[in-house]
């Protein structure tokens, strides 16, 4: 359970052979969700996740050859991108959306602020709000998992608009058998992926526990003390795949204690405010990407102070 | 030497991509290449007159109150190119808009005034307003292309990448005025760089 | 103490100048920019009614009766047929959008149906809601009857629905609150006898 960034006094050991093994860890979390999606939507998503990894990890390179730095496509911090990226789209999405998406990821948001470490916010969901606000219609048309049905809405539409079609239960969501975007669908093999990362030490539970807490409680109390409501926005939306393998993404979140406690309330806090009184159904992806812009300032308000020096 | 006043503005200290001035109609207006156009052009006009009667009264002025003369002769030719563009050219008003009586606070004309046309001649000071004039349009302009050929396929409403392509909305909205800014900022740096060296 | 005078004098000067060149270009482009403004109006309420060729303001009573209960309807006008008979009512309102009032303005002929709708100045997305500006989608409402209210649909087009732009439901729903409210004042006209002579 304990961080394994900590933050201490000098002096530091550096080590940056864990980069590729932290990667390679999270890609392993993602797996089980991202094999059930291509499941649960068909090959097509599988075509749409090998797409947004291939470019990502390609544009990875292509940039690293422009900035003429050592090129590290092997470290699997663009597979995570890509695989990220892929598992926030809808399955319905043009073949040609993964690779623009992926590639302003890379380039724009990684790469031209300093690549692996820099970017002060999370390049795949930088890039998931630049394609929702250049191609909303494409990215916000969801297919349904049940073949007779021509397009469905994801459970929180259902729940924003008052739609007259049966909401899914809680069971549908846990296992993941619901609309959505591919990889967001399961919320248990998501939760296995995420326990498997706090396990191995890549995550703590601080950020992820936090912030899904927020949002339940607010939930819950928001809606009169209904379950089934509060259960399905933390269980069917893009919470749980949010709040463990992006919100915690160590270059754009607050390093101290204190301050991961102030950006996970402060993303639930978000996520509640627009999902019930904004304009969207889902707001985990702009909650995130908020706080990740305020974890520098966090950051300057809770870092330990120094001893001695000066007032 | 009046001849280098107005290639100056033009591309080695452009006001956009060099002196990074004015960003506020910049990034506002150039949803497309003709609103780019139209807020340069109204800026060149009461820039070039600006910097012609603040050069002419700059004996006349006493340092003190310059500022103040200053923000007054500005705010007329505003106010007058916003009447006569409302009067003769309205639909270009109506995409403007807004933006007209902002060129007030643009500090492209407020520098200009300061820092040349309240120290040198008439014909310099005319020279100067327009290749800054010029440059900003060039600059906006060029916005205004890349905004509105992502963002919608076309530019001055000629569609350039066929029916298949699917615009870029993010390009036309607010935040595709900073992406756009900076790739281009980004691109006129490397060339800056690649020519000197 | 003199230096006072002088420098305030001199900036008194400048601003006396400075209002008489805008008087001047004020009485040069008033009648111009008043005559650009009527047109403006005037052509959008031709295009919601081309079976009128001139228009009156509601106004007394029945124009504070529409405002006070038919909201957002802010104005109403008579439509007047070649000779001089009353040929419709043309409606504007400002329903709120996604991204704030939109103007809309509705035409419905005696024979109860809706002869043309249009969005005037509105906030809305670039690509999403601002796609009401376009024929494609207003031309819906041209023909609709205006014995029932007209309905949103976001599938297709049927009886008297109108299929939704995609992706802005909340501009569509506007749009048409905007034009019931229209249906709705023009009923309450024709109950008490009609207005105008």
């Amino acid at each position: 359970m304990e961080s394994r960034l900590t933050v201490s006094s000098s002096p530091h050991i550096r080590s940056t052979e864990t980069t590729q093994k932290i990667m390679r860890d999270v890609t392993i979390a993602l797996l089980p969700a991202a094999a059930f999606g291509v499941y649960n939507f068909g090959l097509r998503a599988l075509t749409i996740l090998v797409l947004s990894i291939v470019s990502a990890m390609a544009a990875e390179a292509l940039s690293q050859k422009i900035r003429k730095v050592p090129i590290t496509v092997d470290d699997f911090s663009a597979v995570v991108t890509g695989l990220l990226l892929g598992m926030n789209l809808p399955v319905s999405v043009p073949l040609w959306l993964p690779i623009v998406g992926s590639a302003f990821a890379i380039i724009i948001v990684k790469q031209a602020f300093g690549g692996l470490g820099h970017n002060f916010m999370n390049p795949a969901l930088a890039a998931r709000a630049m394609l929702v606000a250049s191609w909303p219609v494409e990215m916000t048309t969801w297919t349904a998992v049940k073949a007779d049905a021509v397009s469905s809405a994801t459970t929180l539409g259902i729940l924003k608009e008052g739609l007259n079609v049966p909401v899914p239960s809680i069971t549908d969501a846990l296992l993941g058998t619901i609309g959505g975007c591919i990889g967001e669908t399961s919320a248990l093999l998501l939760l296995l992926g995420g326990i498997y990362l706090i396990y191995r030490g890549v995550i703590s539970i601080r950020i992820p526990g936090l912030y899904i807490g927020t949002v339940a409680i607010l939930t819950f109390i928001i809606t009169g003390f209904d379950v089934q409501t509060t259960m399905l926005h933390v269980l069917a939306g893009g919470l749980i795949l949010g709040a463990f393998f992006m919100a915690t993404d160590y270059a754009s979140s607050p390093i101290t204690a204190k301050g991961q406690v102030i950006y996970a309330i402060g993303m639930g806090v978000i996520t509640v405010v627009i999902r019930m009184y904004g304009g969207y159904p889902e707001g985990v992806s702009y909650s995130i990407l908020l706080m990740n812009v305020v974890a520098p300032l966090i950051d300057k308000y809770t870092k330990p102070r120094v001893f001695g020096g000066a007032k | 030497m009046n001849i280098k006043n107005f290639t100056n503005g033009l591309i080695k200290e452009n006001p956009i991509f060099v002196q990074l001035l004015g960003m506020c109609p910049t990034l506002a207006v150039t949803t497309s290449a003709v609103n780019g156009i139209g807020m340069g052009l109204a800026t060149t006009a009461v820039l070039i007159s600006s910097n012609a009667v603040i050069s002419i009264l700059r004996k006349f002025i006493p340092a003190k109150v310059r500022i103040p003369a200053f923000v007054v002769i500005i705010a007329s030719f505003v106010t007058i190119v916003g009447m006569l563009m409302e009067a003769f050219t309205p639909s270009l008003f109506t995409a403007l808009g807004l933006f007209i009586p902002l060129i007030v606070v643009n500090c492209i004309i407020l520098a200009r005034a300061e820092s040349f046309a309240y120290k040198n001649g008439l014909v310099a000071s005319l020279m100067d307003g327009a290749g800054m004039g010029l440059g900003f349009t060039l600059g906006l302009f060029v916005l205004g292309s890349v905004r509105e050929l992502f963002g919608n396929g076309t530019i001055f409403d000629v569609s350039l990448l066929g029916a298949n392509y699917k615009p870029a909305l993010i390009m036309i909205l607010p935040p595709g005025a900073f992406l756009a800014l900076g790739i281009l900022l980004a691109l006129y740096n490397v060339v800056q760089i690649k020519s000197s060296k | 103490m003199k230096d006072i005078f002088k420098t305030g004098l001199i900036l008194l000067i400048i601003s006396v100048i400075a209002a008489m060149s805008l008087a001047l270009t004020n009485e040069v482009t008033k009648d111009k920019i008043i005559e650009q403004r009527a047109m403006a109006n005037e052509l959008a309420k031709m295009q919601v009614l081309p079976e009128a060729t001139r228009f009156e303001d509601v106004t007394g009573e029945m124009a504070t009766e529409i405002i006070e209960n038919y909201a957002p309807i802010v104005e109403a006008y008579i439509g007047y047929g070649s000779s001089d008979e009353i040929v419709g009512y043309v409606f504007k309102s400002k329903p709120t959008g996604f991204g704030g009032p939109m103007d809309v303005v509705t035409g419905i002929n005696l024979n109860s149906e809706v002869t043309g709708l249009r969005v005037g100045s509105h906030q809305e997305t670039p690509g999403l809601g601002a796609k009401g500006t376009d024929a494609a989608y207003y031309e819906q409402y041209a023909g609709k009857s205006a014995a029932e209210l007209i309905g949103v649909s976001k599938t297709a087009a049927s009886g008297n629905d109108i299929q939704a732009i995609t992706g802005a439901t909340i501009t569509s729903d506007a749009i048409t609150v905007g034009a019931n409210a229209s249906i709705d004042a023009f009923h309450m006209i024709i109950e008490q006898g009609g207005v105008g002579n």
